[in-house]
């Protein structure tokens, strides 16, 4: 609070005498995230050193230091599951990135045709992931699905989806992007409406292909936009977990075990707190070096601009 | 490609003919493309839906019955029948509509403390950072500790353990996005209200609020989905009486095997108020989920 005391530019000194008033304001959400968030993070911190097992012992059986961490890196499900993690999240996002795009162009404008489109596809958006998981469960399965039904209508014998192991996995990544393309096509429509209409405009004055336009100048426009949206959808892929319970439990065997998947498997249905503290912080140093580099490159560009 | 444009202009030059049924083929292509995304989305809905329709033994059969000749309402039935699903659906609006109150009232008064405050900008970026980084780290670190500490609270199994943990992760949230409206608000009205002698909550409520109402709505909207549809953290702190809609539609998923018909019964229930309500605030809806990407 010692910021809002010192002398500060003319146009914020009015404000400042408000500053009691402001701080009151502030505090009862930061306190709730303190509670809520800080106190189970480092509580978190705290255990990922304790060899403890709840099922074992209500209370923990002692400081391991960092032993947690080799046993869970060394672990053959975690391996897997860092795997099945990157497969599944990088297909998922560059497909999602490049359909949601191409959508947002087919669908732009408005007539009333587009309007509704654009209401259709944004639908999976509200949809909760477990459900999501659920009705492709229904559409994948081997016999009731539709999907094998659908496909042999083209001359396609569609594969057992969720009973292979690596079609179980495409299985994951469809969902995935039937519940996020929505996402980046919402972002890029609205991207796009913010690009003026006049520098298309000079552009085909110019002689300029609409394809020459879209990449000289809504391109580099988006870029901002495009970059942030891969960061986020890259995040929350990560950490979907509800549509992977319903729709492979994980398997079949450890074949769609993802790391949020195999961490909740290991913090609460084995109750192992110590093991899944320790998996859940060596993800957390990538999440965090990812939002760093999302944040730092946000400030690049506001001061940019 | 398209016969009719070349017949319509048989007169017209080689170039232009070309351009035009280059023309006609993108817009069918277009006209393609968004049919097949549009079918994408809703063939799933409706398979849904269908299913919870189906009788039991038209469920399971190869091929797979597309519009069922007898339908039947036994799922539903056995669902609104059982008084837990009652249970979990009036669960599920409670922990929706506390979490969104308290959080829009908390996290609205907080970015407004903030965007006011006149930090410099570095503290204000350190702080939008904190809040941001709790909307996208693997919140799955904190479940566990929040599920020893609310076992020592002896909370486990009731909707306020649920709600406490969705404040976690909606407050910081929405104040984010809060902080984004206040900060494009303009100050001179504000300013003006204070020379006229208002005091800083009249201005909160009377000149800010009514400025950043859309924009109070479109957060208020987007909590109250994202507690409606939260996993996680229900799941991890009710087993039983507390249970919302969601663990109840993953309960039908067991090792053992699937009861197709109540579990796409349930997820009816769950998704269809919600995909009404969407259509309904479409527009708040749209506009909370940009602002932050687009904005942020």
């Amino acid at each position: 609070m010692t910021v809002a005391n010192q002398p500060a530019p003319r146009h914020r000194r009015k404000w400042v005498h408000d500053w009691p008033w402001m701080v009151a304001f502030v505090v009862p959400a930061l306190f709730i995230v303190v509670i809520v968030q800080g106190y189970p993070l480092l509580f978190s911190a705290y255990l990922s050193t304790q060899d403890w097992i709840l099922t074992n012992s209500p209370s923990s059986e002692g400081f391991v230091g960092f032993g947690n961490f080799v046993k869970v890196a060394q672990n053959e499900v975690f391996q897997r599951a860092v795997r099945n993690s990157i497969i599944i999240t990088g297909s998922a996002i560059v497909v999602e990135m490049l359909l949601g795009t191409g959508l947002a162009y087919l669908a732009s404008g408005s007539s009333w045709p587009m309007r509704i489109v654009r209401t259709i596809l944004i639908l999976p958006l509200v949809i909760a992931p477990v459900a999501a998981g659920t009705l492709w469960r229904m559409m994948l399965n081997s016999q009731m699905g539709l999907t094998n039904y659908l496909l042999s209508f083209v001359g396609v014998k569609g594969p057992d989806w969720l009973g292979n192991a690596d079609w179980a996995v495409v299985s994951v990544i469809i969902v995935d992007v039937w519940m996020a393309t929505p996402f980046v096509f919402l972002v890029v429509s609205a991207g796009l409406t913010g690009i003026p209409f006049e520098l298309h405009e000079s552009a085909s004055l110019d002689g300029a292909t609409r394809w020459q336009s879209f990449l000289r100048i809504d391109i580099p426009l988006l870029a901002p936009l495009l970059l942030l949206t891969l960061i986020f959808r890259m995040l929350e892929s990560l950490l979907s977990l509800d549509s992977i319970y319903t729709l492979t439990l994980g398997g079949p065997g450890y074949a769609t075990f993802t790391m949020t998947y195999y961490i909740y498997t290991l913090g609460l249905r084995s109750f192992n707190l110590g093991l899944a503290a320790a998996a859940s912080w060596l993800f957390m140093a990538f999440a965090a070096a990812a939002l760093g580099f999302v944040f730092w490159l946000q400030q690049r560009w506001q001061t940019s601009q | 490609m398209a016969p009719s444009s070349t017949l319509k202009s048989p007169a017209s030059g080689k170039v232009k003919r070309s351009g035009h049924s280059r023309k006609l083929f993108l817009k069918i292509l277009r006209v393609l493309v968004l049919t097949i995304a549009c079918l994408a989305v809703l063939i799933p809905l409706a398979y849904l839906v269908i299913n919870s329709l189906k009788l039991q033994a038209d469920m399971y059969t190869t091929p797979p019955i597309i519009i069922p000749r007898r339908i039947t309402f036994e799922h539903f039935q056995t669902a609104f029948g059982n008084p837990k699903t009652l249970r979990y659906l009036s669960n599920s609006l409670i922990v929706a509509s506390v979490t969104t109150a308290v959080t829009v009232i908390v996290s609205t008064l907080c970015a407004y403390g903030l965007a006011r405050l006149g930090l410099r900008a570095r503290w204000l970026a350190l702080i939008i950072f904190v809040f941001l980084f709790i909307r996208f780290y693997p919140r799955i670190t904190t479940v566990i500790p929040y599920f020893l500490v609310m076992r020592d609270f002896s909370l486990l199994d009731t909707v306020w353990a649920i709600i406490i943990g969705h404040l976690g992760i909606t407050i910081p949230f929405v104040t984010w996005l809060m902080l984004i409206v206040f900060q494009d608000l303009p100050r001179e009205v504000e300013e003006a209200a204070m020379v006229d002698g208002a005091g800083p909550l009249q201005r909160f409520w009377r000149v800010a609020l009514p400025m950043a109402a859309p924009g109070v709505a479109s957060a208020a909207i987007l909590t109250a989905f994202l507690s409606w549809n939260e996993f996680l953290i229900a799941s991890s702190v009710a087993k039983r009486q507390a249970q919302t809609l969601s663990i109840a539609v993953a309960g039908f998923v067991t090792d053992k095997g699937i009861q197709w018909g109540p579990m796409a019964a349930t997820a009816v229930i769950m998704i269809v108020p919600m995909i009404l309500f969407a259509l309904f605030v479409q527009r708040y809806l749209v506009r909370g989920i940009t602002l932050g990407a687009v904005k942020g």
